[in-house]
């Protein structure tokens, strides 16, 4: 990197200098994204314990996510591949409007960024979508005895699908896990696609134009990475484990 | 600071690269993806060839999985967030805390884990639940006496704890 520029201690933070040679509002989107990705860890932490105990009867993720938009016949896996393509190459169009914001290239980092909401927008409505197939549930179904309280006996049911009560494919702790760290980790995708487009629309306005660097794109880029940072870990452990 | 979106000082002349150093950063950036693609590509078929061959479930495909997911990460934070790219002690402030506590997060969990019960030996409400689960599966229900037995399988757990 270029760090030839002479340091001007006066115009750093009200300190007087930058410590670490990054902006303030960079280093604290870090020390969010540090924060965050704590309570991450810490639900995975959980997630792995569960699953460990549970290891005899933990649903195989390639039993439970078969579906394939369009086609009839079952593809496991082949789904959430998609999405985890969609979400690498959102991140890489996002790294690649860094860079012409680097360049003060402002047609490069609309166009970018445009792809980047784009593929984030693509991801979360998989994301739906994916969920959809989990609470719907097979055609078959599962059998699970209910107490009757009428005749005072258990009686059996057929049930489809997941809720955070029961699972038709396994432990209602998968379903609850899954639920929840999807959930949260689908709500930060969908915080960042709005973020993005409010930075996407400053673009356009020439925000940054006249402000004379494209820093707030490194901010957010940063923000959205970590989102696809936090998937890799949740593609492994729910589907790959 | 007064201002929410404060400049860093000389940000332009730090920051603001030609062309050609465009250049050679995008063709950083292209390679880091296609590592990244090639990984999650052979994680997948790994990942759905595996109950074939009995795999699943094996201690150096987990480790394998893990393994390949940290490389993974790691691509993504040194290279897209260009971490790789900042001051040692920054690189330090932010990885050295993380590190720290998801290593004491992991050690504490496998500690307590071991207090939980190995693998199958769940609490009594658990075992009751799994039986019924795997005698469905098996099919080994239906006769009018099977919900009789259910409920003396359930006294049965519940007098084993008991002593």
């Amino acid at each position: 990197m270029a760090h030839t520029a002479e340091f001007d201690a006066k115009a750093a933070w009200d300190g007087g200098q930058s410590p670490f040679r990054v902006s303030y509002g960079k280093m604290m989107m870090w020390f969010f994204l540090v924060s965050d990705a704590l309570t991450f860890g810490g639900l995975l932490v959980s997630y792995g314990f569960i699953r460990h105990k549970y290891s005899d009867v933990w649903p195989k993720a390639e039993n439970v996510f078969t579906h394939f938009p369009f086609i009839e016949q079952h593809l496991p896996l082949a789904y959430v591949g998609l999405m985890t393509f969609i979400l690498i190459m959102s991140s890489v169009t996002m790294v690649l409007a860094v860079e012409a914001g680097h360049r003060m290239d402002r047609r490069g980092v609309t166009v970018w960024m445009f792809w980047t909401i784009v593929g984030g927008a693509l991801f979360v409505g998989s994301q739906a979508w994916e969920w959809y197939h989990f609470i719907v549930g097979t055609h078959e179904g599962a059998v699970r005895n209910v107490w009757d309280m009428a005749t005072k006996t258990y009686v059996q049911e057929t049930y489809h699908g997941a809720t955070m009560a029961v699972n038709e494919y396994g432990v209602p702790q998968f379903a609850n896990y899954f639920f929840f760290i999807t959930g949260f980790h689908g709500f930060h995708v969908f915080s960042g696609v709005i973020i993005n487009l409010t930075i996407f629309l400053n673009v356009l306005k020439g925000t940054y134009e006249k402000r004379g660097h494209y820093e707030m794109i490194e901010k957010v880029g940063l923000y959205w990475h970590f989102v696809d940072l936090v998937w890799v870990f949740v593609f492994t452990f729910f589907y790959l484990l | 600071m007064s201002e929410f979106h404060d400049d860093y000082p000389h940000y332009e002349t730090m920051s603001n690269h030609d062309e050609a150093y465009g250049k050679k950063a995008r063709r950083t950036l292209w390679n880091v993806f296609w590592i990244m693609l090639i990984i999650t590509i052979f994680e997948l078929i790994i990942g759905s060839m595996a109950p074939g061959h009995g795999w699943t479930g094996a201690l150096w495909l987990k480790v394998l999985f893990i393994g390949l997911t940290v490389v993974k990460a790691a691509a993504i934070v040194l290279w897209f967030m260009h971490l790789g790219h900042e001051t040692k002690f920054f690189k330090y402030i932010i990885l050295l805390p993380y590190i720290t506590f998801i290593l004491y997060a992991i050690f504490i969990i496998l500690v307590e884990g071991i207090y939980s019960g190995a693998p199958g030996n769940f609490t009594r409400v658990d075992k009751i639940f799994i039986e019924q689960q795997q005698k469905l599966k098996s099919g080994h229900h239906g006769a009018a006496g099977a919900h009789e037995k259910e409920g003396a399988h359930s006294e049965e757990h519940a007098t084993e704890t008991h002593h």
